[in-house]
């Protein structure tokens, strides 16, 4: 079991402990409810320091056969992504944030549970040379509507970076517009002992401190998807509804995603809201009814604290893909109605 | 003489109750038990956003589940502590489940039990051997 350096200083602001992919996180502070509500109304902190990051160093060709996305064309000092690392079979590997360094230096983050998977996935693959970042830097996402009045010079706009810079007078090796919250923020590498510090001037500021769980309702609001729930080796980009693929250009899997591209699907990803005052949260690999027979199943699922109702996630055959239809859910027996839904939720 | 003890730094546990070995704590007032979840379930669950509640009037034996609790971690089983008819439910849980967060031991009580056979209170657990059950699962 891996923890997040940063540790310390969150068990002092009583982080609530928790396992997510093989890393001991804070899951949460005071509520989900209350932490997710900041981020949609005001700003608050995430400790990602779970994230698998790598710098990738060789021919620039070989990295554009493994990733779906063009890269090539692509300015030094632009982020690419979401983009995924896919399988022949046009099944995710991961789906990654790339970062273009210079033509022959990338920095790319893999979800957790795919970090040593990824490496060897690489190396297999290519002849690149794959150095892991993960256990020299922490990683913070500060996230919300209220973003701008905390960070008040970053010069950055969506898709950029920064490396070696300063934020709040510390060193940090990287700092970038980016999220997964469907609010504007920013994320930022350092060295343990920078990123606890800055959380203090964070917390002084009025920055609430925020947990997964939080960080899991609001992904599933916007209709991210999250890697193991949503996605695996055996769901492609098209089936996703994931755009993170160029047609313009070769890489492993546009075979079938072209395939199926020009063929169609056997399962499409959807979204779902649940009626007012149901709590009931349909769980993982619950199936879709219609008229008393599956036609899809849930992959993730939870009580939006925006909406005020269940929302989630799945799949089902396209022939059932109508915004706004209704579907029942078999949760442990009891059926509950949910609505087809397009993303994002809280659109 | 506190009427609390705090197990592992983190789990409050009161005196002057019964438990159970699946997290339930239960008071007892004139024939009729109340019953909620501890603070160490409700600390397990983490956030909790639902509460399906039992039906007023029904029957049920010691052991039985009559009330699921929704967290976005998991569904939960409540297991009636005691056998005897449902007098009342927490409605408020309807629309503030996190009152089980809040104040498990208080405002977050889910149903009370008009009992019918006051023998089987003997095999509730006191608050010592909750504590011990708590410090085993935790191996402290």
């Amino acid at each position: 079991m891996f923890s997040s350096p940063l540790l310390d200083i969150e068990t002092k602001l009583n982080a609530d402990i928790g396992e997510f992919a093989g890393w001991q996180m804070p899951m949460k502070y005071t509520s989900y409810l209350d932490e997710h509500l900041a981020v949609r109304s005001s700003c608050a902190f995430f400790d990602l320091s779970h994230m698998g990051r790598l710098r990738i160093k060789g021919k620039i060709d070989e990295l554009d056969k493994l990733v779906a996305k063009e890269i090539k064309k692509e300015k030094i000092g632009k982020m690419i992504g979401p983009t995924a690392f896919l399988n022949d079979k046009g099944g995710f590997e991961d789906d990654v944030m790339l970062y273009k360094v210079n033509e022959d230096e990338f920095l790319v983050v893999t979800n957790a549970i795919n970090r040593e998977k990824i490496i060897n996935w690489i190396r297999k693959n290519s002849q690149l040379n794959v150095e892991d970042l993960t256990f020299d830097l922490a990683m913070i996402a500060i996230q919300g509507r209220t973003v701008w009045n905390i960070i008040e010079k970053v010069e950055l706009q969506p898709l950029e970076f920064k490396l070696n810079t300063k934020y709040m007078n510390e060193e940090v090796y990287l700092i970038s517009r980016s999220g997964w919250t469907g609010e504007d923020g920013i994320e930022i590498w350092g060295r343990p002992e920078t990123l606890s510090r800055l959380i203090i001037k964070l917390v002084n500021l009025g920055v609430k401190p925020a947990g997964l769980i939080t960080r899991d309702s609001l992904r599933q609001e916007m209709g991210f998807v999250l890697y193991g729930e949503d996605i695996d080796s055996f769901i492609t980009p098209v089936e996703a509804r994931y755009w993170v693929f160029s047609l313009d250009k070769e890489f492993i899997g546009r075979e079938k995603i072209v395939e199926q591209l020009k063929t169609g699907v056997d399962k499409i990803r959807i979204g779902f809201k649940g009626k007012k005052n149901e709590r009931t949260i349909p769980r993982k690999d619950n199936p879709f009814m219609v008229l008393g027979n599956k036609v899809g199943y849930v992959t993730s699922s939870t009580y939006s604290p925006y909406l005020n109702r269940v929302i989630g996630m799945g799949y089902v055959k396209p022939d059932h893909l109508y915004l706004g239809f209704n579907l029942n859910v078999d949760v442990r027996g009891k059926m509950i109605d949910v609505k087809i839904s397009d993303f994002p939720l809280i659109g | 003489m506190s009427n609390e003890e705090i197990v592992g730094g983190k789990y409050k546990v009161l005196k002057d109750r019964y438990y159970t070995e699946t997290d339930e704590w239960i008071t007892i007032e004139n024939n009729t038990a109340k019953v909620g979840i501890t603070d160490y379930a409700q600390k397990k669950l983490r956030d909790i956003v639902g509460v399906d509640l039992p039906q007023v009037g029904r029957e049920v034996r010691l052991g039985e589940q009559v009330a699921t609790v929704e967290s976005v971690k998991a569904a939960a089983d409540i297991y009636s502590p005691l056998s005897g008819k449902i007098t009342e439910v927490n409605e408020e849980l309807t629309t503030s489940p996190e009152l089980i967060n809040k104040d498990p031991y208080g405002n977050g009580w889910i149903f009370k039990l008009e009992l019918s056979d006051t023998k089987e209170i003997e095999k509730l657990l006191s608050y010592e051997q909750y504590i011990d059950t708590i410090k085993k699962r935790e191996g402290l």
